[in-house]
C-alpha cells in the first residue's frame, strides 16, 4: 500500500488511514473526479466522505508519470499504468482517437487502483494435484476478481523455487505478461518475490510472447494470463508440441461453460489440458471450488478456503 | 597624495567598465549553455524517455555553472516537494535569475517553456523544446550583437571616464 499512498493526495491518505483499520483488506480504490472515494474491501464497497477535486486528479496523474506525461504515452494508450509494487491504476476519461485507434486518454475522470496482493503459499495445497513426475498442463477458471492471477503468480513461485518436501526440482519458468499483471514489472523488472528461475516478457502480446519464449528462453513451463483468442490457442498448441508445459487462466464461471467456447475447442479436442481449477469469488476471492481432470471428474470434493 | 587618489578613481571606474563588459559576455555564455541543456533534454525525452527529474540530473552532469545548480534544484523540487513540474520550474528559475546576468526577456522565454513542461506526449514536448530553442537562439544572437558592440565600449568607457574625472579634479 505504501506505493499507492505515494501517489495519493495527503488529505485523502489521512482519511484512508483513519477510516480503515486494516488496509491490507483493500482490493480496489476508486477515485472519480467530483465524486466521493470508493473503497472496495472484501467484496464490499464503502464510500469515504472525501470528494475528489480536479486538482487532486491532476496531482495524481503528475505523480504517476513523475510529472512527465511523455513517459506514460504507451500506458495512456492502453488505459492503465503499473506502479511500483505491481499495483495497477486503471484510467477512464475522454478518449482521443486517431485513424480509429485509441491514441490516449485525456481529461482523466476515473482512477481505479487495483491493489496487487502477493499471497505467498496459496498454491502450495494444490501442488499435489498438479504435479506427477512433471507439471501437468493446467487451466485456472474463474470470474473477474476471483483471484486467478494471484493464484497463477504463486504457481510461478512454486514452479521456479521447487518444493523440497515433495522433491520437486526448481524449473525454468517463462511468463508472458501482456498486462503487466502477473509479475507487475516496472521498467522490465518483476516486483514480486518469485524464485530465481523466472523470465518475464513484459507487456508482450500473448500469442507472440509464447512463441518468443519457446524459441529463445527454453522454458520448462510457460504461464499466461487470460487466454481466449484464436491466436492464443494456436500458440498454446505450438508450445505444447514443443514440449513445454503450460499453466493458463481463463475468464469464466465453470469448466462446462468454458468447454462450450468455440475459440477454445482445439484445446479440449486434443486433451491437452489435464487439470482444471475452478475459482470463485464467493464468499471471498480466491475460493477454490473444484479441481477436475481431463475426464471432467472432480479430484477434490472438499472446499478449501484459505 | 593627489596621485594616489587619482589612481583610485581610475582603477574603480575601469573595474566598473570591465564588470559591465563581463555581464554582457556572461549572458551569451549562459544562453549557449541553455541551448545545450534543451537539446540534451530533447534527446532524453525522445529516445531514453526519462522522466523530468532523472533527465535533469543527467543533463546537469554534462554542464557546469549556475545552470547546473538550476537543474539539480529543479530535480530536487520534483522529488521532494508537492509542487507540479510547472511550479517547480518557475520556482527554480526565479532563484536562478537572481544569480546570473541574463535579461528579463531570456527568463520570459524559459518561463513560457516551463508552462507546458511534462504535460504533453513525446511529439508535443519535442515541439515545445524546439520552439524554446528557436526563441533562445534569437536571444543569443541579440546577446552576441550587443556583446560585440558594447563590450569593448564599456571597457574603454570605464578607463576613459576615470581619466576624465581625474583631469577635471586636478
Amino acid at each position: 500500500m505504501e506505493e499507492v499512498f505515494n501517489v495519493l493526495p495527503t488529505m485523502l491518505k489521512e482519511k484512508l488511514i483513519i477510516s480503515f483499520s486494516d488496509l491490507n483488506e483493500v482490493e480496489e480504490l476508486r477515485l472519480r473526479v467530483s465524486r466521493p472515494v470508493e473503497v472496495i474491501a472484501n467484496n464490499q464497497s464503502t464510500f469515504l466522505p472525501y470528494i475528489v477535486t480536479e486538482e487532486d486528479g491532476s496531482q495524481i496523474l503528475g505523480k504517476l508519470s513523475q510529472f512527465s506525461i511523455y513517459t506514460i504515452e504507451e500506458e495512456l494508450k492502453k488505459g492503465y499504468i503499473t506502479i511500483k509494487g505491481g499495483h495497477r491504476v486503471g484510467l477512464a476519461g475522454r478518449v482521443v482517437t486517431e485513424n480509429g485507434m485509441v491514441k490516449m486518454i485525456r481529461d482523466i475522470s476515473s482512477y481505479n487502483f487495483r491493489i496487487a496482493k502477493e499471497k505467498v503459499g496459496i498454491a502450495s495445497p494444490f501442488v499435489k494435484y498438479l504435479y506427477d513426475g512433471r507439471w501437468k498442463n493446467t487451466m485456472l477458471i474463474g470470474p473477474p476478481q476471483a483471484g486467478k492471477t494471484t493464484l497463477l503468480r504463486d504457481f510461478a513461485r512454486v514452479v521456479s523455487q521447487g518444493d523440497h518436501v515433495r522433491g520437486i526440482k526448481p524449473q525454468k519458468v517463462g511468463i508472458v505478461d501482456e498486462r503487466s499483471e502477473i509479475a507487475g514489472s516496472v521498467k522490465g523488472v518483476p516486483q514480486y518475490t518469485f524464485g530465481e528461475r523466472i523470465d518475464v516478457l513484459d507487456a508482450c502480446p500473448k500469442a507472440e510472447g509464447m512463441m518468443m519464449l519457446v524459441r529463445s528462453m527454453s522454458p520448462h513451463i510457460i504461464l499466461v494470463d487470460e487466454i481466449g483468442k484464436k491466436e492464443d490457442v494456436d500458440a498454446i498448441l505450438e508450445a505444447i508440441f514443443a514440449g513445454v508445459q503450460l499453466i493458463v487462466t481463463v475468464h469464466g464461471y465453470s469448466l462446462e461453460e468454458i468447454r462450450k467456447r468455440p475459440s477454445l475447442q482445439p484445446l479440449f479436442q486434443n486433451g491437452t489440458f489435464e487439470r482444471f481449477i475452478e475459482i470463485s469469488n464467493y464468499p471471498r476471492p480466491g475460493n477454490i471450488t473444484d479441481i477436475k481432470n481431463r475426464k471432467n471428474i472432480s479430484l477434490f470434493s472438499q472446499k478449501a478456503v484459505y | 597624495m593627489k596621485w594616489i587618489g587619482a589612481l583610485f578613481i581610475i582603477f574603480s571606474t575601469t573595474w566598473l567598465g570591465f564588470y559591465f563588459a563581463g555581464r554582457l559576455s556572461e549572458r551569451t555564455k549562459e544562453l549557449r549553455a541553455w541551448k545545450l541543456a534543451l537539446q540534451s533534454l530533447e534527446a532524453e525525452v525522445m529516445y531514453s524517455q526519462l522522466p523530468l527529474q532523472e533527465a535533469s540530473r543527467r543533463i546537469a552532469k554534462q554542464l557546469n555553472g549556475q545552470i547546473q545548480l538550476f537543474l539539480i534544484d529543479f530535480a530536487n523540487q520534483l522529488e521532494t516537494s508537492a509542487l507540479s513540474a510547472k511550479e517547480a520550474w518557475k520556482h527554480s528559475l526565479q532563484e536562478y535569475a537572481e544569480k546570473v546576468a541574463i535579461k528579463d526577456s531570456d527568463i520570459q522565454v524559459l518561463l513560457q517553456f516551463g508552462e507546458t513542461i511534462g504535460m504533453h506526449d513525446k511529439i508535443s514536448q519535442q515541439k515545445q523544446i524546439i520552439l524554446a530553442l528557436k526563441h533562445l537562439e534569437r536571444e543569443e544572437q541579440e546577446a552576441i550583437d550587443s556583446q560585440s558592440s558594447y563590450e569593448r565600449m564599456s571597457k574603454m568607457l570605464g578607463v576613459l571616464s576615470g581619466i576624465l574625472i581625474v583631469i577635471l579634479l586636478i
